[in-house]
């Protein structure tokens, strides 16, 4: 029997899991592709097992080198790279990273990329059949690399495609990742949910440039890069506002997310959960701290739930 | 996995040493127990709740003293963040995290040879108070005297200081590239010891004593620097070219490498 204590604990403290289809995160944060390694590289800092989820590095089906440096440039409250998806690829994550990660019970969803239809769909079978991956999260709006995702994100038609070739051979929940570089974000969203997708996630870096004046010379080896950070956060979290009120399957926030308060902004705004990215880079804590914070913050002002929090115009 | 920390880190020390550049030292007690010569932290304006500039800036640890519990950093103003930090005064708290990445592997049986161009002396004092009592070289270069950076520090340190400067201000007129490529000549007739040669300094610097080392078959280490994003093998930023294959990265793989591992005619 419990005591009184106990029960008075439960009824307080607020219930913080989400679902994404049959997937339950115990929490609501999880860390962004891209900033976070292989999920290992930074454990003595946070424990991944203790966050909604971690999205690993894009990965392909072959190993990509990337792109020439410079990679990055610092912008005002922001971040240009143009990494160019480096990754180990598919065969090396499965048998080098992924065992490591299920030894420690992480949720861990795998991003993938391709280049072709058929290469996101061999990706996602061989992941749907790997014990230890518990969702995909598609990688249609990489602006980096010239034969990446790019057109993909930016079609109403290819971005279907591409979902529904992914859903066709997954067993997994499958998270589509919007990019922002699109003239109705909305339209895409509603595309990829009518395909198949199990949740979107947004949005991805936006497309942008920082010259050298003193080489007179673009300042990434690529010329355009993808801008993070603080800087994007008012865009994000609009995009966000927008495809929560034209989709009804469930929106995950991305985009210049370093506190509680701002991951808060984002679940207010209708996003179920949301992805810590740039923040990591810079303070390997951040996550641990966003979600203690949102927890904080829902406890101090007696919401019961995450949901509770939601904006409903 | 290595122990680093993310710490405030109190500043004691705020000099300048040279034209824009300071030496600061702050207390940070683990970080001085575990750092090795050669690796790095990456630091962040404390008690600083905005965004920009939003990124860590590395450094490499120019000394450790565990008993103090103190670290010291050379670092000269460049840009946005190193002209915020040198207006710090003691007293107040830096974010450092550390140590970091891959230090100098340290070869007893040789003899110790180090070369630094510039800024490039920031991380071979700390491994020269390593080398104690080994014997063994530094040479020191810079365009002019007035930019060369703690001569008396390298003097205490027990190894033979060797100078040299492009306009002849102080030691000898020329290049580092020229000293070395001496030393090594006279170090391979005369000593039983074959010399390990470790080296920081600008990337041209650091491709002829490549160079040079490549022709008297001696093993080079070399310290390199990029701009980086996490320092801690997070975001791929900090790549440079390999030689063999694709790109290494120097906030893991690095920033100590070994010459043969990078692709100097990319540079």
């Amino acid at each position: 029997m419990k005591s009184e204590k106990e029960i008075k604990q439960a009824c307080s403290s607020p219930d913080i899991s989400v679902k994404i289809g049959d997937l339950e995160l115990k929490n609501p944060v999880m860390l962004a592709s891209g900033t976070c390694g292989y999920g290992l590289e930074f454990a003595d800092f946070v424990d991944p097992s203790s966050l909604g989820a971690v999205v690993v590095k894009g990965l392909s089906l072959e190993p990509r080198e990337g792109n020439p440096p410079p990679r990055l440039a610092e912008t005002p409250c922001g971040l240009l790279n143009a990494i160019g998806l480096e990754n180990i690829g598919l065969d090396a994550f499965l048998k080098q990273k992924l065992p490591w990660l299920m030894e420690r019970n992480v949720t861990v969803v795998v991003n993938i990329l391709g280049s072709t239809l058929e290469e996101y769909q061999r990706i996602a079978a061989r992941l749907s059949e790997s014990s230890g991956v518990h969702a995909i999260e598609v990688n249609i709006s990489c602006p980096n690399v010239k034969k990446g995702g790019v057109a993909f994100g930016t079609d109403l038609v290819q971005a279907a495609n591409v979902t529904r070739k992914v859903v066709e051979v997954s067993s997994i929940p499958v998270i589509v990742k919007l990019s922002p570089n699109v003239t109705d974000i909305c339209a895409i969203a509603k595309a990829v949910e009518d395909a198949g997708a199990t949740a979107v996630s947004l949005i991805n870096t936006l497309l942008g440039m920082v010259i050298d004046i003193h080489n007179r010379r673009p300042a990434l080896g690529n010329v355009f890069g993808g801008l993070s950070g603080p800087a994007i956060k008012p865009i994000a979290l609009r995009m966000v506002w927008q495809v929560a009120r034209c989709v009804g399957i469930p929106v995950i926030g991305i985009g210049g997310i370093a506190t509680a308060e701002d991951a808060l902004e984002f679940l207010m705004a209708g996003a179920l959960a949301v992805q810590i990215g740039t923040a990591t880079l810079v303070d390997p804590l951040a996550s641990k701290n966003v979600l203690n914070g949102i927890v904080d913050f829902l406890t101090k002002n007696n919401y019961r739930n995450l949901v509770e929090l939601r904006i409903s115009s | 996995m290595a122990v680093r920390h993310d710490m405030n880190a109190r500043i004691l020390l705020q000099e300048e040493v040279g034209p824009d550049t300071f030496l600061m030292r702050f207390e940070a007690t683990v970080i001085s127990e575990y750092a090795r010569p050669g690796q790095f932290i990456m630091i962040r304006l404390c008690g600083y709740e905005g965004h920009d500039p939003l990124l860590r800036r590395p450094f490499s640890i120019h000394a450790a003293d565990p008993d103090k519990g103190t670290v010291d950093i050379l670092y000269r103003v460049v840009g946005r963040g190193t002209r915020q930090m040198s207006g710090l005064a003691p007293g107040m708290a830096l974010k450092v995290l550390g140590p970091l990445g891959r230090g100098f592997s340290l070869h007893e049986e040789r003899t110790p040879v180090l070369v630094g161009g510039g800024l490039g002396v920031a991380p071979l004092l700390f491994l020269a108070r390593h080398l104690k009592g080994q014997g063994g070289s530094v040479i020191l270069g810079a365009v002019t005297s007035r930019q060369l950076l703690r001569l008396d520090a390298f003097e205490n340190t027990g190894l033979d200081l060797l100078v040299a400067t492009e306009d002849g201000s102080a030691g000898v007129r020329g290049l580092v590239t020229g000293v070395l490529d001496n030393l090594l000549k006279d170090i391979g007739s005369h000593h039983a010891r074959p010399a390990a040669v470790y080296s920081c300094g600008p990337m041209p610097m650091l491709k002829a004593v490549a160079g040079v080392c490549m022709e008297y078959a001696i093993e080079c280490q070399v310290s390199i620097e990029a701009v980086m994003a996490c320092g801690l093998g997070l975001c791929l930023g900090c790549a440079v070219k390999a030689r063999h294959d694709g790109y290494v990265h120097v906030c893991r793989e690095g920033p100590v490498f070994y010459s043969d591992q990078i692709d100097w005619e990319q540079l």
